[in-house]
């Protein structure tokens, strides 16, 4: 285990950021901590850097008790969201500072860094200042910058959430493939479960200062730990007492299956090739349900039509009111 | 600022923004411009000999010489203090804080001349608060160059922290979290980072003090013995020969004094586009 988090409170005033938060993240892979804005998780990452002292508990890092160690002697590398670029020095001298702090010999500090600028593709702009580099570019040094100093862990504090959506996704699939490639242990924090599910091995879901859940992708969508995990990795509505994802419940214009609840179409609303269905059940439960534009058309759905809704079978379902912790 | 002035009027009637620059320039011209434009006229009524003259007293030229002595040095002592305040008001969070902020503008709100009596008050070697017990140590404040360094200080001391904390505020402290984790010390990260971001306004405010220094009057005019040769400054000295009837070189020192300030002015212009386009 790489970084072991263990009982650390954190508290600014009366607002608690930390509540006994323990977790281990493991060596050479891609973690995300996820969770809500104001939820605790950039002050965990920035705890772990050294930037932030927690109240209580301790950090080690690589078998190192890290605790009291100032942010220099801990060997880790940090992207800040907002890049936190040298503005003084050019995209080469930026890179290179960690090498230079360390006394590096010259030769090795420029062959290190023109290694570095290929990986992240900014070779052509080694000698421009970060002013004159587009937002992506910008991240991109920055990572490089945080990657010479060869750290034992590479802490990312919400990397893509200053850019748009469109270079977001490619700097999400591009640092997927740095990291395949580089192997060091990354943590990364993120509100957009969307870019965890995609990038990450494993995800720490935080949530008001508690550790929610830990898992891979793939366990957190299947079997999340209580509501909060299940509604917040993806869109939940509530059908006969259970809770569910809309793109799970079945829509018929007869009743097909056992159990459906009839009801009323209230709402339709088309967003690209997905429409969403509000349908008002006569128990009284408002269904979201989600289907292809394709399939609403073969049923023929329109406003005002009656149809019967159900959990699709093999779906996630869990008990509604359950608070599972 | 001359330039956002300019494009707000811009929008406005030529009546208006012609009459609005006569104003301005007016208003410059009949408080500024002129009064200096006649000072270099009289110094140079009879060509070159009115400085010559003044260069041939030996107390014009010691009271020059202890003018740039004293401003050299509590510039130097405003500078390091100056941006080490800097770093604390905007850095750190402690108690009386804001005081402390306020505090720092007193010399800019209170009279020299007030400044001037305080440090009489302390230092004095007979009936000072602190004075005697220093006296009896071999050193002595008032009526000597401690002293007048000290009034100096006190004065010139708002001029460099109100340059530099807007720009540390402005500056943020991402660049040196980032420093730091990659591996900087305290020292390193002011020396590679900090002082890079706020050099500009450190320049500007040790002009700032080194002009507002040269022409301090009152504050050291209360602590110095003003003895000609001794511990008489250039201003007092202005002063002195222009009640004396000595108005060539009065005069004279004037000038030396304001061409002194303009020339640190003109530097400064001339530094900064290079610095910029680098």
């Amino acid at each position: 285990m790489s970084i072991e988090i263990k009982g650390v409170n954190k508290k600014f005033g009366d607002f608690v950021a930390l509540d006994d938060v323990n977790v281990s993240l493991p060596t050479g892979q891609l973690t995300a901590l996820l969770g809500p804005s104001g939820g605790g998780k950039s002050t965990l990452l920035r705890i772990i850097a050294g930037l932030d002292s927690a109240d209580t508990g301790t950090i080690s890092i690589e078998g190192t008790n890290a605790t009291e160690l100032p942010p220099q002697k801990r060997n880790v590398g940090f992207v800040f969201q907002h890049y936190a670029v040298f503005k003084h020095m050019t995209v080469a001298k930026n890179v290179a500072f960690g090498l230079e702090i360390r006394k590096r010999p010259k030769a090795e500090v420029a062959e290190k860094v023109d290694e570095l600028l290929r990986l992240v593709h900014l070779s052509q702009f080694a000698h421009r200042l970060p002013s004159q580099l587009s937002g992506g570019q910008r991240q991109r040094m920055a990572l490089a910058r945080a990657l010479a100093v060869e750290p034992t862990v590479l802490l990312l504090d919400e990397p893509f959430g200053a850019l748009d959506a469109k270079v977001r996704k490619e700097l999400r699939d591009w640092l997927r493939r740095l990291h395949d490639e580089v192997h060091v242990t990354t943590v990364f924090v993120t509100h957009d479960q969307e870019e965890a599910m995609e990038v990450a091995d494993e995800i720490v879901v935080i949530n008001e200062g508690r550790v929610e859940q830990v898992g891979t992708p793939d366990q957190l969508y299947d079997e999340p730990a209580n509501d909060f995990v299940m509604g917040f990795l993806g869109e939940i509505t509530t059908l006969n007492g259970v809770m569910l994802r809309p793109h799970d419940v079945h829509i018929s214009l007869t009743p097909q299956l056992p159990g459906a609840a009839e009801g009323t179409i209230s709402r339709l609303l088309r967003v690209g090739f997905e429409v969403r269905a509000t349908v008002l059940t006569d128990d009284g439960d408002e269904v979201t349900v989600v289907l292809t534009r394709t399939h609403a058309r073969q049923l023929g759905l329109e406003t005002g039509v009656r149809v019967w809704v159900t959990a699709a079978s093999g779906a996630l379902t869990m008990p509604s009111l359950s608070v599972a912790r | 600022m001359a330039s956002r002035g300019s494009t707000a009027v811009a929008n406005q009637s030529s009546v208006v923004k012609w009459v609005l620059r006569f104003l301005v320039i007016g208003y410059l011209l009949m408080l500024v411009a002129w009064p200096t434009a006649y000072v270099v006229k009289h110094t140079f009524a009879d060509g070159l000999t009115g400085i010559q003259d003044a260069l041939a007293d030996p107390d014009v030229v010691h009271a020059l010489k202890l003018t740039a002595q004293i401003a050299v040095i509590a510039v130097i002592i405003n500078t390091v203090f100056g941006v080490g305040m800097s770093l604390l008001l905007v850095r750190k969070t402690f108690i009386g804080k804001r005081a402390l902020s306020v505090l720092i503008d007193l010399p800019l709100s209170v009279s020299p001349v007030v400044v001037g009596l305080a440090l009489v008050l302390v230092y004095n070697g007979r009936f000072g608060w602190f004075g005697p017990w220093l006296e009896d140590h071999g050193i002595q404040v008032i009526f000597a160059k401690p002293g007048m360094i000290m009034a100096t200080c006190f004065v010139i001391l708002p001029l460099v922290i109100r340059e530099v904390v807007p720009v540390l505020e402005e500056l943020g402290d991402d660049q040196e979290q980032a420093a730091r984790s990659l591996g900087a010390n305290a020292r390193q990260t002011f020396m590679r980072i900090t002082l890079p971001g706020i050099k500009w306004a450190v320049v500007y405010g040790v002009v700032l003090s080194l002009a507002r220094a040269l022409g301090e009057f009152g504050a050291v005019k209360v602590v110095a013995g003003n003895v000609g040769g001794e511990t008489q400054v250039a201003t007092v000295l202005v002063q002195q020969k222009y009640q004396n009837f000595q108005q060539e070189t009065a005069y004279s020192v004037a000038f030396m004094l304001v061409f002194m300030a303009v020339l640190c002015l003109v530097v400064v212009a001339l530094l900064r586009p290079k610095e910029q386009e680098s």
